[in-house]
């Protein structure tokens, strides 16, 4: 039996999901497993109205070769493109056009909205949808000829207008030894570290409104109402009762939003739910500011792994990335999980520990800007560090700043994520490297005591 | 200077070459303290410091296509 079996045709529309080749094959870790929300949505809301689709997957295949027969034969192409998946969308496009001369090809997602004027100039891409398109595919799909090549997509306006994503519409993890080796329970998706599996990524809200500048999502996402608490609880029970779950990932940009949210939340996640521990998202500042509700969501209801977005220990960098966050801000959510962690850990329970992101390679930082990053780190009692070399891309204020400048070193064949990809001109990332395996740790722990070395972050570098 | 005491604001500097240079900061000198960190003083001496305009994050997209 080959490994790559066709699976059965039911359409003539095809959607073809993104990523690296062979990620769904023998990927090189759990977080090239995640699934396409975006595509779930979509598909799920086609399927409703009527329109079926056939799923293909570059992560599922371990060569184009292998894919080209699942593109052969189908009158439409769909597509949701991310700036990291650019170059798989665009050589699905022309290799579908190769073999299907009179088909279709509709694009929309991230790098649609904002990178529009590279994907017009790729003549395979015959539709490309700016913005959100959740209210507009079944149309689109229906009639393509009545939209005109580039325009803009209608969102809902609230999360609570979106139906449950049918899971069973995302690809699936190829052979008996991926699911055998990350005990992958599909259609959820395998324990990354964070909670046991099998594991169930939800969103709660959309867009975070802050203004990073390595993100400003903000200024290419409209602004949407949030998932009721309900709503998500009854997603989370119901995902139970079907399949099983282990652990739960809210895929949230910023989960720590909205205090009144955040009350209805605590009040009834711990009460109605199996009290699943969960991975969510917060800033320092926000942190600062409710410190009490953010002590009450971490003990009651279970959030035990913590992602924070510090990125950088020195508050010379932290200005320049507009992160609004202080040092100050940073040290005080880090004793106070360390002193939560304490607090549970002597009661038997299991401590929190922070999902750390951490940026390095920021134009201007200096060698002991970056020192004061490690420094923070270390301060962390519990903690997976989650490193990258900031990366400049389009859509954000600093990516488009830095593009113009003509300092940016990513091209359009290369916004992937490999995380050793040197993305910026003039950053010394012969230093990062050397500072990643240990070689500045004498002059890190200078004034620090009882702190852990190099093994700490060695090999924490993530895409980004 | 958390965002809740000290919210930051985005400013677009013209350019001598007629480009505008994106800054952001509680105010138009602090962005441009901010923009130092990074800049050499060449490159700050290209801004013109008292002809800028404060956009909104959400107009970002309308002004990318004449940054320098």
């Amino acid at each position: 039996m080959p490994l790559f079996s066709r699976p059965r045709r039911q359409s003539n529309i095809l959607w073809l999901d993104l990523g690296d080749l062979g990620d769904l094959v023998h990927p090189s870790g759990p977080h090239e497993q995640w699934q396409d929300h975006g595509l779930g949505l979509l598909r799920t809301i086609l399927h409703r109205a009527g329109i079926l689709t056939d799923i293909a997957s570059t992560r599922a295949v371990t060569s184009w070769e292998q894919l080209r027969p699942q593109l052969v034969g189908y009158d439409m192409l769909i597509m949701n493109v991310r700036s990291y998946t650019y170059p798989m969308a665009l050589k699905g496009a022309k290799l579908f056009k190769e073999l299907n001369p009179n088909g279709l090809v509709l694009t929309g997602g991230m790098h649609a909205t904002v990178a529009t004027d590279e994907m017009e100039a790729v003549a395979e891409f015959d539709r490309i949808c700016i913005g959100p398109g959740e209210n507009i595919i079944v149309d689109l799909v229906k009639n393509p000829h009545d939209f005109p090549r580039v325009f803009h997509g209608r969102g809902a306006r609230s999360m609570a207008e979106w139906p449950m994503i049918d899971r069973e519409l995302w690809p699936k993890p190829v052979g008996w030894r991926i699911k055998r080796r990350w005990k992958w329970k599909w259609p959820l998706e395998p324990e990354c570290g964070w909670g046991p599996g099998p594991v169930a990524t939800i969103l709660t809200s959309r867009v975070c409104p802050w203004q990073c500048v390595f993100c400003n999502e903000n200024s290419y996402i409209p602004n949407m109402g949030r998932k009721p608490v309900d709503q998500v609880i009854d997603e989370l029970n119901y995902l139970d009762r079907k399949y099983g779950i282990g652990s739960v990932v809210i895929h949230d940009s910023m989960f720590f939003q909205q205090p009144k949210w955040l009350r209805e939340w605590l009040e009834k996640y711990p009460r109605r739910t199996k009290r699943w521990t969960y991975w969510a998202a917060a800033r320092a500042d926000t942190v600062r500011q409710w410190p009490d509700l953010f002590e009450a969501l971490v003990k009651e209801t279970n959030w035990r792994t913590i992602s924070i977005g510090f990125e950088s220990g020195s508050d010379r960098i932290l200005k320049l990335l507009n992160k609004e966050c202080t040092e100050e801000d940073n040290y005080f959510t880090i004793e106070l999980v360390n002193r939560i962690g304490d607090e549970l850990e002597a009661k038997g329970e299991k401590p929190p520990v922070f999902w750390s992101n951490i940026m390095l390679g920021i134009p201007g930082e200096t060698r002991e800007d970056a020192f004061k990053t490690m420094r923070m780190l270390k301060r962390m009692k519990r903690v997976m560090p989650s490193i990258s070399f900031y990366a400049p891309y389009p859509g954000s204020a600093l990516g488009y700043q830095l593009i113009a400048e003509g300092k940016s070193l990513m091209r359009k064949d290369n916004y992937h994520r490999f995380p050793d990809d040197e993305k910026v001109k003039g950053v010394d990332y012969q230093f990062y490297r050397d500072l990643l395996k240990g070689k500045y740790d004498a002059e890190i722990n200078r004034g620090l005591t009882g702190v852990a070395g190099a093994e700490l972050y060695q090999g924490a570098l993530i895409k980004a | 200077m958390s965002s809740f005491s000290n919210p930051h604001y985005m400013y677009l500097f013209e350019m001598k070459n007629g480009k505008q240079k994106l800054a952001y900061g509680e105010s138009p000198e602090n962005a441009l303290e901010i923009l130092r960190i990074r800049l050499t003083e060449e490159e700050m001496a290209e801004i013109i410091p008292d002809r800028y305009i404060k956009i909104n994050q959400r107009q970002l997209q309308q002004y990318i296509h004449n940054l320098g």
